[in-house]
């Protein structure tokens, strides 16, 4: 039961993915490609059935116009239906980072088809959301692999070895633990440079926010080890003269990868948030290239905010990510728990 | 007396305690001294909490983090084992002695097949070509499952019973075919004709390895016939020892002695279906309930007197092999 909750939730995440990672394909422009004609355009909506009633098969948008009667309200230009087109040829871009390709799953024929509107230089919202998720998912994930390795690190030399190394090293964790976080994320950049490459930012941003976070996946591995290691048949391998090392790897370390894989499902999107809230305050991935962060980092002038109501629908996009995040890292959980029971009542029978 | 020079084993006024969270130490085990030779099955005796497991653990140094060995030596083939580093160590154990744990369920890894775990023990301590650690781990497994050895060695150890899965402990433990074992209760947790079958198997691998054992239990029954000595404790200490026939048949020492009467035998049915209740010592062996003076059976035991109480009966040897911690035996 427990497996078939977790297959639907990885399913659910991969297909997410797979949409961010093929950015390129399933995003019809480049996400840095300007517009100033259209700026703030609201998003088009899909349509099938034309004023008149008929039914096509084929989607179609129509354009914005201006209302006539106002300065800046605008409508459905519905005289001028732009139909979607499927697998065509546009902006090139690379596959995956490394392939060279131009064929795009949608686009429009002449006229820019931008389903979650544009921005203030007129730039693809749908675009930016799709590649902007490349950058974040990608430092969630990077930032999540550094901390769970430092807190492994941490946790399990503490686990295993005990007294006074357990004691300094939880002591420091707790220091960690109690220091606000998100300051100290600003005060580690601020010590940076602030005009830095978008790449360089990218690995900064990595580096802050997995430096900081390991306190708690460390004591969480700490107490799993120290159960480990006092398991009968890590005894009994002591006996036969395993090593330290041996005994970590084989015997101690695989008891671990429950706490890891949960901590990892829950890591990864309280990742992407921190990296959404240091691109918000511009310590993130600097514009041109789009981030969940500041394509949200709009939203702090006032007129956009009551102005443009779509710049919001990003948000409302990634709620999809990381409730799938949540999902699996329960289900996870639950996993681990009944293998866990399972050993358990498998030692009482003889 | 030359019989130092030939002893594989030679353990020395070995104190062992165990901390507490208050810093209260208890002593498990109190000058406890004796003598393997080569080849040599010594059973150990005790009920529960006599410190036979710590005695076990002790030897090779595997005492969980709060307990210490306070004073004594243990001289292994001449090496003080008390003294040894840790990579020392590592060779010894598992390589010169393994020591057998009481429950296989748990002593087990769940997730290695049968025939990984023993190759695993030849690993550490050979380096040998895959082949030949591969054709090796084969061999052993064979010694301890004539018939169905490829099977066992692909199976995990839920997929085994007791006592195959006690086989597979004792197929570890004589893997790199060490001079000694140390079985702590090995039968404890297995159903009586699985017990005897583990014990044949004990005693038909002490005719072809020559080893030296020291078989711990709380049943005197599987003792004999087996074991050469017998090595009675009570609350940590040695109360009696000597040949297995000597201390099994006419035990000496009072405690040795209830101990054997309440040991109910099977077969002597009471006559006219009358019912007998089975002899107990009175009190029990609670860290708690020993005296923190004089003989540590006195306050259980039937035959007390004014001196048990004052001082500590030291080992007096009676008769060729068997020696008593008793002022009965006082001259």
């Amino acid at each position: 039961m427990t497996r078939r909750v977790l297959t639907r939730w990885l399913i659910v995440l991969l297909g997410l993915h797979g949409l961010v990672v093929c950015a390129g394909f399933f995003s019809p422009y480049n996400p840095a490609e300007q517009d100033r004609n259209h700026v703030y355009l609201p998003p088009q909506l899909l349509h099938l059935v034309d004023p008149t009633g008929h039914l096509h098969f084929r989607p179609f948008v129509y354009p914005w116009k201006l209302r006539p009667d106002t300065p800046d309200l605008r409508e459905e230009d519905t005289a001028h239906p732009l139909p979607l087109r499927f697998f065509v040829n546009g902006a090139h871009y690379r596959l995956l980072g490394v392939f060279p390709a131009r064929l795009h799953l949608f686009g429009g024929e002449d006229t820019r088809i931008c389903l979650l509107g544009t921005d203030a230089y007129g730039r693809d919202q749908f675009s930016r959301f799709l590649y902007g998720g490349q950058i974040s998912l990608l430092a969630g994930f990077l930032g999540a692999a550094l901390t769970l390795l430092l807190g492994t690190l941490v946790g399990s030399v503490a686990g295993y070895f005990g007294g006074l190394i357990d004691d300094a090293l939880m002591r420091f964790a707790e220091l960690f633990l109690a220091l606000p976080w998100l300051y100290l994320l600003f005060a580690l950049r601020a010590f940076l440079p602030l005009a830095v490459s978008p790449l360089k930012a990218f690995f900064l941003i990595i580096g802050v926010i997995g430096a900081v976070g390991w306190a708690r996946p460390g004591r969480l591995i700490r107490g799993v080890v120290l159960s480990a290691k006092e398991r009968d048949f890590v005894r009994a391998a002591r006996g036969f003269g395993a090593t330290d090392r041996y005994l970590l790897w084989n015997h101690v370390l695989p008891e671990t990868r429950g706490v890891i894989l949960t901590q990892a499902a829950i890591l990864i999107p309280q990742f992407v948030l921190a990296e959404m809230t240091l691109s918000f305050l511009g310590l993130g991935v600097p514009e041109p290239v789009p981030s969940w962060g500041n394509l949200l980092s709009n939203l702090q002038q006032y007129s956009v905010l009551v102005s443009y109501w779509w710049m919001y629908l990003p948000a409302l996009l990634m709620v999809p990510f990381f409730l799938g995040y949540l999902g699996l890292a329960s289900s996870l959980q639950e996993r681990t728990e009944t293998y866990m029971i399972e050993r358990r009542s498998l030692g009482g029978v003889t | 007396m030359g019989l130092e020079m030939t002893a594989l084993l030679a353990v020395q006024d070995l104190h062992v305690s165990y901390r507490s969270r208050g810093g209260i130490a208890f002593q498990a085990l109190t000058g406890v001294s004796f003598q393997l030779m080569p080849g040599e099955i010594l059973g150990v005796l005790g009920e529960s909490g006599s410190g036979k497991s710590t005695l076990a653990a002790s030897l090779l140094r595997l005492l969980p983090e709060h307990g210490q060995i306070t004073k004594g030596s243990v001289l292994f083939e001449g090496k003080d084992i008390l003294q040894a580093g840790s990579v020392e160590l590592q060779g010894i154990r598992g390589s010169r002695i393994s020591l057998i744990f009481q429950e296989p369920s748990l002593a087990l890894h769940p997730t290695m097949r049968a025939g990984e775990q023993v190759r695993q023990v030849l690993a550490a301590h050979e380096s040998l070509p895959k082949r030949v650690l591969k054709e090796k781990t084969r061999q052993v497994l064979a010694t301890v499952f004539p018939e169905e050895e490829g099977r066992i060695s692909h199976s995990y150890p839920h997929q085994l019973s007791g006592g195959q899965r006690q086989r597979v402990l004792i197929a570890q433990s004589i893997a790199c075919g060490p001079s000694l074992i140390i079985a702590d209760e090995p039968t404890a947790s297995l159903d009586p004709t699985t017990q005897m079958e583990i014990l044949g198997v004990f005693q038909s691998l002490r005719e072809k390895l020559d080893l030296a054992m020291i078989f711990i239990t709380h049943n005197p029954a599987l003792l004999a016939g087996f074991a050469d000595r017998v090595l009675v404790l009570y609350g940590g200490r040695i109360v009696e020892v000597g040949a297995a026939a000597t201390v099994l048949a006419s035990p000496q020492h009072p405690y040795t002695k209830a101990l054997f009467r309440s040991v109910p035998r099977p077969l002597e049915r009471p006559r006219n279906g009358e019912k007998v209740k089975l002899p107990a010592i009175p009190g029990d062996s609670l860290p708690s309930s020993l005296p923190s003076e004089g003989c540590p059976f006195e306050p259980r035991c039937a035959d007390r007197m004014d001196l048990c109480r004052k001082r500590e009966p030291e080992l007096i040897r009676i008769g060729g092999t068997q020696a008593v911690s008793c002022f009965k035996f006082e001259s």
